[in-house]
């Protein structure tokens, strides 16, 4: 009985690590280049992505499911983060009236 | 020693470089995305022509299209997340790396990891997302409504950035690419034994069929599970199964970190701050 009714025969293991290295680099580039905070946290998303990816892959190379079960995990956490990391930066908006994460280079000390 | 990827690397680092905003206008990002473009295909071709024998003919040509599809979609989009000048757009292109990835999902039949992708991502955090840009919307200048304030148009030391991401994607490619033969079939046999286990712990009048429709007859005592049920067993099955037999404590764990986040995002949502007078 096969896993699942496509098969992906001429598809390897190295195709989806690849797409999730992309998405986790192109995500890295981002969070060290944009300057609005929001923007930033979109990007980590976007890292959340490539690894979401790599574990999915994994888990149908491995023939088992928890690649799987942990991507609800990766889920839960990217949630809970986005709704703490977004209430901050609502927070620092109002104080500053600025969404730039330059205005906090005072932060560096 | 095969290098291409190394080259691929490098040049979509090159592109990624001069599609970066800068705060004038400048045919820079055009010639990038062109190189990029390039740079892509050339990946996906190489990436062909490393392929086993017979990949034309097999059912698996259709999976390789969609995945090429789909993983092209995602990449475009990421750029475009990451350099695109107004917020609002760099999110909706988000949308488009989320639905791209559940794509992805459904190719390696992973359908309910696929559907929760695109109703979690897509409909709670994106749209927090976006109501966060719509609150936190600066004032434009005056006289140049259309623009986005500075820090949204020019990118910080994107030089570095790339070099220190592309780095980082040289090292990953570097260790997965040494065997690019691994095919992402499971063993067939490992296959049928993991549904048969899954199967014997199912109870036989509890089957989605027999839930469905109540008349159904009792298979009979003492055959195999998995004729007696005579059924698939589906994604979902595996993963409630996988979820509540193995991780049932992360799954309360994960539980309390969403409580925990819900009511520190409160306190910190109602405090009353001072606005600083002096700008920065």
């Amino acid at each position: 009985m096969p896993l699942a009714p496509i098969t992906l025969a001429p598809i390897t293991l190295a195709h989806f690590l690849l797409t999730g290295a992309i998405l986790f680099a192109l995500g890295m580039v981002g969070f060290l280049t944009r300057r609005n905070m929001i923007i930033i946290f979109l990007c980590t998303e976007m890292m959340f992505q490539g690894i979401v990816i790599s574990l999915v892959a994994f888990a149908r190379f491995h023939n088992n499911v928890v690649g799987q079960t942990f991507v609800i995990f990766v889920l839960t956490i990217a949630a809970a983060e986005a709704a703490l990391a977004l209430g901050l930066v609502v927070l620092l908006f109002r104080r500053k009236r600025t969404l730039d994460a330059l205005a906090w280079s005072q932060l560096k000390g | 020693m095969d290098y291409s990827l190394y080259i691929a690397t490098v040049l979509g680092a090159a592109a990624l470089l001069m599609i970066m905003p800068r705060g004038r206008r400048s045919p820079l990002p055009k010639l990038g995305g062109l190189l990029g473009a390039a740079t892509l295909g050339g990946l996906w071709l190489y990436l062909a022509r490393a392929l086993p024998e017979g990949w034309g003919i097999s059912g698996g040509a259709v999976a390789m299209t969609y995945y090429y599809i789909f993983s092209a979609i995602a990449v475009v989009s990421a750029v475009r997340v990451i350099t695109h000048t107004k917020p609002v757009y760099a999110a909706l292109w988000f949308v488009m790396v989320m639905l791209a990835t559940a794509g992805m999902f459904l190719l390696v039949g992973a359908e309910f990891m696929a559907f929760a992708l695109v109703i979690i991502y897509g409909g709670a955090i994106l749209v927090t997302y976006v109501f966060v840009i719509m609150l936190a919307a600066q004032a434009a200048e005056p006289g140049r409504e259309e623009q986005t304030p500075a820090y949204d148009r020019v990118a910080w030391e994107p030089m570095a950035a790339v070099v220190a991401g592309f780095l980082l994607m040289a090292m990953v490619l570097s260790v997965v690419f040494p065997a690019p033969g691994l095919a992402l079939e499971p063993n067939p046999a490992a296959a049928e034994l993991s549904d048969q286990q899954i199967l014997a712990t199912t109870l036989t009048h509890r089957t989605p069929e027999r839930l469905a429709h109540p008349g159904t007859p009792q298979p009979a005592a003492g055959s195999s599970p998995l004729a007696a049920q005579a059924r698939q067993v589906t994604n979902v099955e595996r993963i409630g199964l996988d979820l509540f037999q193995g991780n049932i404590l992360g799954l309360e764990l994960a539980g309390v970190i969403l409580l925990v986040s819900l009511v520190g995002a409160v306190v910190i949502a109602k405090q009353q701050v001072p606005e600083e007078s002096e700008k920065t």
